[in-house]
């Protein structure tokens, strides 16, 4: 087993709670998934970036200690829970500034449109791995623990 | 009238003789068998389909008790009527959650030919329109000894109120779950219970048929049990390969063996990653206008 994916045994074994965002089943795997992590770190508000950083710390082992309820889950690597989580933080934040309103519900939009495709196929769009599935709750988990840090959110048309 | 004392003891030596043997040790069997009913000493027995057996998530199960030799006893001769189900209830029970399980059906024990073999199992299997069977074989033996003062029945009061049989009820349970299209063999789990207990010799077949019930139940509690982890080490040994005659596929069509079971990946698919670029390029044309 591999010692920094996220595993039952990240309860004797901490790190693992954020290494198991970090580790990939592969390269193609890692590069997708790095795709979708640059969107939001590129788009957040200048003022709102020491916060992303924060949440990066912060969320990992959050978002590890939710998808570790599942029984069935023997080990879970990848960094597409956390992108999710950070277009969901993102995406409101900037959906509450009359300057990036429409930026901000493209982002929603689009994370909206994955987590609606994921519930209606069950699995990842058009993705057929091999030797493990992709996990339609990490991505749940993810957006809704972003929202979740996101919110209170006061919409600031006013201060533009 | 030398000949009526010599009757009287001759009569009272036979009941004593009576006495005594009611008051032997005594053994029953009862006993059904898979091999019985699934190969029957007549036919040779079936070769499995060589491609092996490919399940297909949820699962429709039958579970149904095996009878007994034609000329031996029968499952649903031991039980109450109406107990059947019940016991079978049991497992029914502690599988409803699964997600693995679409439905299970109690397929009556009556519905079972004796030495019917795979082709009394498939006509089951299309009848209740189920994938996989779980059949269940019983086998129960019954012991009675005598205690030391078991003598005091000589006295017939003795008979009825001190206990001097201890009873001993052992059963074992064992079902053998089959893939019914190909006629595989996916896995088996034993269940099994104990129940001792003193009775009084007019109490006896009371007692013994109230153990033989309670242990039946109680062997069929360990039986669901043992089952689930046995599913448990089936879904393990397909993930790591070494049952190459079986595979699982889950309701998106993921093969069990490729994925490894439970190696679950957070991911984006590459038209997901070109969307997310897509946004990405008209979020920093929209900042710049």
């Amino acid at each position: 087993m591999d010692p920094l994916a996220l595993t039952a045994e990240a309860l004797r074994e901490p790190w693992r709670l954020w290494t198991g965002h970090l580790v990939h089943f592969g390269w193609g795997h890692a590069v997708a998934n790095l795709f979708a992590l640059l969107v939001p770190a590129l788009l957040v508000p200048r003022q709102d970036r020491m916060r992303l950083l924060a949440l990066l710390l912060l969320m990992p082992p959050l978002l590890s200690l939710l998808l570790l309820m599942d029984p069935d889950l023997g080990q879970y690597r990848g960094a597409s829970g956390l992108a999710c989580a950070l277009w969901a933080w993102v995406g409101l934040r900037l959906g509450v500034r009359r300057e990036s309103t429409s930026i901000g519900l493209m982002m929603l939009g689009g994370l909206l449109l994955k987590l609606g495709a994921e519930a209606a196929l069950g699995g990842c769009f058009l993705v057929r791995p091999q030797g493990w599935q992709t996990l339609p709750a990490a991505h749940l988990w993810g957006s809704m623990l972003g929202l979740a840090f996101a919110f209170p959110v006061w919409p600031r048309f006013s201060h533009a | 009238m030398p000949r009526l004392p010599r009757l009287t003891s001759f009569g009272l030596a036979l009941a004593l003789l009576m006495g005594l043997g009611c008051n032997t040790p005594q053994t029953t069997t009862r006993r059904s068998s898979l091999m019985d009913y699934l190969y029957p000493k007549q036919q040779s027995a079936p070769v499995p389909n060589p491609a092996g057996a490919r399940l297909k998530l949820p699962l429709k199960l039958g579970i149904a008790f095996v009878p007994g030799g034609s000329s031996s006893w029968r499952v649903q001769n031991l039980m109450a009527p109406g107990q059947e189900k019940p016991l079978l209830d049991v497992v029914k029970q502690s599988f409803r959650d699964k997600p693995w399980v679409a439905d299970i059906k109690l397929v009556p024990s009556s519905y079972l030919r004796s030495g019917g073999g795979f082709e009394n199992m498939d006509q089951l299997a299309r009848m209740y329109g189920v994938d996989i069977m779980a059949l269940v074989s019983v086998d129960q033996i019954q012991y009675t000894d005598p205690r030391w003062y078991s003598f005091t029945y000589l006295s017939v009061v003795g008979a009825y109120v001190l206990p001097g049989d201890a009873n001993d009820t052992r059963t074992l349970i064992d079902a053998a779950v089959y893939d019914v299209a190909s006629h595989t063999f996916l896995l088996r789990a034993p269940g099994q219970s104990q129940m001792k207990g003193s009775s009084t010799w007019a109490h006896r077949e009371v007692q013994l048929r109230e153990h033989s019930a309670k242990g039946l139940q109680l062997a069929m509690t360990d039986l669901a049990r043992n089952l689930d982890t046995e599913v448990a080490s089936f879904k393990a040994e397909i993930a790591s390969g070494d049952r190459k005659d079986v595979d699982v596929v889950d309701r998106q069509g993921v093969s069990l063996r490729q994925s490894g079971g439970k190696n679950f990946g957070g991911s984006f698919g590459w038209i997901e990653a070109l969307g997310a670029l897509l946004i990405l390029g008209a979020a920093l044309r929209l900042r710049r206008a």
